[in-house]
């Protein structure tokens, strides 16, 4: 008898993840929502009885969308819109696009008016952090949404229901979290491309069978390895764009200890606390998150807090992947670096899309940066 | 030929002396809020406050053609050229000095809502981080089709008394109701006569172009809530329509009415605006500049208005962008539009395939997108912009010839 790969039903969901969608729609009957990255409370789409399936621009060419939104238009927008003007997304009933700057705003709007016949969800998420009235609003938005998908299914999202799901999304999540520090001590067997792919594929298959296909991991082997030749680094950005990134990374030497990916560490760093309302408790956890760049805190305290993030989790050196034409993000960076630098911490920029620059100029310009701070290791 | 608009020239003065009190305002008791367009400037000034706008700043360094020299040390500090080209003039200004208005004042206090942009609270943080200056951000949600929000209401207004209580603090007293009353009033008064201006361009020929309202519309985004504003546009309204009782067009000899979309393309103000008439054509009408119009609030409960205002006004869903402009292409009794697609400005450009689309299916209007800039002439050839709009008048030619 042979034993399965582990590994492999994570990287079937990422391979073709709308075609696994597809598969448990017609074994369930159930409605599959489409939506885009960070903060959509999946929770809510899974207690109105759907699944909820991420979507991400990594890796898709461009070529229909350009008649529908401008080619200055970050790769994340464009490429949901060729998804769906391709007609890849028939299996969506509905779709959530959240509101976190202008594009995914006016994407909205584009989406709209090209798939009437869609379930459109716009999750009006509050920019201002911190200010009462924004926990609320977000109160309130999430309780609306939460209508909505029970609409949708038929089926009323009540407390237990919800409870229910924050349950298992938090199992999930801690799981999840168990694998990211496995990678911080066996990065050989848990790298950083076999870890974000298990992070990748809880955003698209149905969480239960995630959380049974995570018990199947070699968690026995416990043997610690040798770390000194690793560069421990710190990644902000939206998505792992270009998908070979992760890859590069790890045969690189470098050492992802943290990041702020949206569908990296940054939707699994924290859970919704039981025991409170579970639409407060989807609150909390909302704003828990780091700040996303499309959000507001008071701007002395986003460079602060961002630099002391990158001090407690020990990293020696920060990569920004900055989405072409992201304004909320390119932004920040200046701040950022300039942060980091007076904290004698080295930052690398790369403006990624599949528009931008070919992975082979990503992978000098990483091999650069490594050398540049290999030296400085004690 | 070109007609100018007398009461234009009395704008330097104005602008200069704009300029002159917000740099000496700290001397003579009062404080610097840089603010944005749909921001309640009213209470500003109400509080003493001089409302200063980085945007219109930033388009005098695009109109001056000074662009290059200060977004490129933008750059250099590390702000991609992807950002938009007014937030790189000023954060670049500020790190040379270089600006045609002696650079701007020191803000006490930065207010931003994010219904016009998003681009504008990132940039405004970073000036806020430059200058160490308090900032508050009127977060505007947007609902996704278009429909009325109860709790976003609560929201919005929750925030605009948190504003009143920032200024207060700031400047050490408590609002003087009487003198906001003023200032709404005032306010009010600019606000119906700059909508009354963009109306005369309805007449044929259109005693005004888009051009003119461009360079026009400063004192009605800056100094709306004073006397100053009032003054120029009643002037200013009255030279136009004594045109329109006299027939007498902004352009010698009017052949084709357009509308323009979007911001303008600064640098290029005066090239653009003399190649337009040499064909004809005269831009009689523009979102942009009816940003403005229709911005009064009431006197009985004025945060209550601004919140509905942003909420459902200057926080446009497409739907709406796309009625608005059937209605103008009938009032104006447009030929055609002008789609400025702005690499700087993605909020109000990434629609346009999509406007466009639906207003030619629905009027019957041809509509052309050139793409540009609004500050950056690094990002377009205007030789091919005109090229593109040369063939589009080749379409509009047979069109009319066609009846």
């Amino acid at each position: 008898m042979t034993m399965q790969d582990p590994w492999k039903p994570f990287r079937e969901t990422l391979k073709e993840p709308l075609e696994k969608a597809r598969a448990w729609k017609n074994r369930t009957g159930g409605k599959v929502v489409g939506h885009l990255v960070p903060d959509v409370p999946e929770e809510i789409i899974h207690a109105a009885g759907a699944l909820p399936v991420a979507l991400e621009g990594t890796g898709v060419q461009v070529t229909r969308a350009q008649a529908h939104i401008p080619g200055y238009t970050c790769n994340n927008a464009m490429a949901a819109l060729e998804l769906g003007l391709r007609g890849d997304l028939e299996v969506l009933d509905a779709m959530v696009i959240p509101y976190l700057c202008d594009t995914t705003r006016n994407l909205f709007h584009i989406w709209d008016l090209c798939f009437p016949d869609m379930n459109n969800e716009f999750l009006r998420l509050p920019k201002r952090i911190g200010f009462p009235g924004a926990e609320a609003y977000l109160r309130s938005e999430f309780t609306r949404f939460m209508e909505a998908m029970g609409n949708l299914t038929g089926s009323k999202v009540g407390e237990s229901k919800l409870i229910e799901s924050l349950k298992l999304y938090n199992a999930s999540r801690t799981r999840l979290r168990d694998a990211y520090a496995r990678h911080g001590r066996q990065p050989s067997v848990w790298s950083a491309e076999r870890v974000q792919m298990l992070i990748g594929a809880s955003l698209r298959a149905p969480r239960e069978d995630h959380l049974g296909w995570m018990e199947d991991l070699p968690w026995d082997n416990n043997a610690s390895e040798s770390l000194e030749s690793r560069v421990p680094l710190y990644v902000r950005g939206k998505v792992w764009d270009p998908p070979e990134i992760l890859g590069l990374l790890d045969s690189l030497g470098f050492q992802v200890v943290k990041d702020e990916i949206a569908t990296g560490f940054r939707g699994i760093a924290h859970d919704a606390p039981l025991g409170i309302d579970p639409i407060n408790a989807l609150v909390q956890r909302h704003l828990a998150a780091a700040t996303y760049p499309g959000y507001h805190i008071k701007p002395s305290e986003l460079v602060e807090r961002f630099v002391d993030r990158v001090r407690e989790s020990n990293a020696r050196s920060v990569l920004f992947l900055n989405p072409k034409f992201c304004e909320a993000a390119a932004f920040d960076v200046p701040d950022f670096q300039e942060g980091l630098k007076k904290a004698g911490i080295p930052s690398l920029v790369l403006e990624t899309s599949a528009r931008g620059a070919p992975v082979e100029q990503i992978r000098v310009r990483l091999e650069a940066f490594r050398e540049m701070i290999a030296g400085d290791l004690p | 030929m070109m007609q100018p608009i007398e009461s234009l020239k009395s704008l330097k003065q104005i602008n200069f002396d704009y300029y002159s009190s917000a740099h000496m305002a700290h001397q003579q008791g009062k404080f610097i809020a840089y603010v944005n367009a749909f921001t309640p400037v009213e209470l500003a000034y109400a509080m003493n406050m001089i409302p200063i706008y980085p945007e219109n700043h930033a388009a005098i360094i695009g109109a001056r053609r000074q662009t290059v020299e200060v977004a490129q040390a933008a750059e250099n500090m590390g702000y991609s050229m992807d950002l938009c080209a007014y937030a790189r003039c000023d954060i670049g200004s500020i790190k040379t000095g270089v600006s045609p208005t002696w650079g701007l004042p020191k803000p006490d206090l930065i207010v931003i809502s994010n219904c016009q942009c998003g681009t504008l609270a990132k940039w405004f943080e970073v000036i806020s981080r430059i200058y160490d200056a308090p900032m508050v951000l009127i977060d505007i949600p947007h609902s996704g089709h278009g429909e009325r929000d109860a709790a976003a209401e609560k929201y919005v207004r929750a925030q605009l008394e948190d504003l009143v209580g920032v200024m207060e603090s700031i400047t050490g007293r408590p609002l003087d109701r009487d003198a906001l009353r003023e200032t709404i009033t005032l306010s009010k008064e600019a606000s119906d006569l700059w909508t009354r201006i963009l109306e005369t361009g309805a007449a044929t020929p259109s005693p005004i172009t888009v051009f003119d309202q461009f360079i026009a519309m400063a004192p009605i985004v800056s100094q709306r809530g004073t006397q100053v504003a009032v003054d120029f546009y009643n002037k200013l309204l009255t030279e136009l329509e004594q045109r329109v009782a006299q027939g007498k067009g902004a352009i010698e000899n009017e052949r084709f009415r357009l509308f323009w979309d979007n911001l303008p393309i600064w640098p290029e103000l005066r090239r653009l605006s003399m190649f337009l008439e040499s064909r004809g054509i005269s831009l009689v009408t523009s979102l942009y500049t009816w940003a403005w119009a229709n911005l009064a609030v009431g006197l009985e409960d004025p945060l209550g208005d601004w919140t509905t205002q942003y909420l459902y006004k200057a926080n446009m869903h497409i739907r709406r962008r796309i009625d608005d402009y059937v209605e103008l292409a009938m009032k104006y009794n447009l030929d055609g539009f002008l789609y400025h697609s702005n690499r700087s400005c993605k909020f109000v450009s990434q629609d346009i395939p999509e406007v466009r689309r639906a207003v030619t299916e629905r009027t019957g209007i041809p509509g052309l997108i050139i793409e540009a800039d609004h500050n950056d002439p690094r990002l377009y050839s205007p030789e091919t912009l005109e090229n593109h709009i040369d063939g589009f008048l080749d379409l509009l030619s047979t069109q009319k010839k066609a009846g």
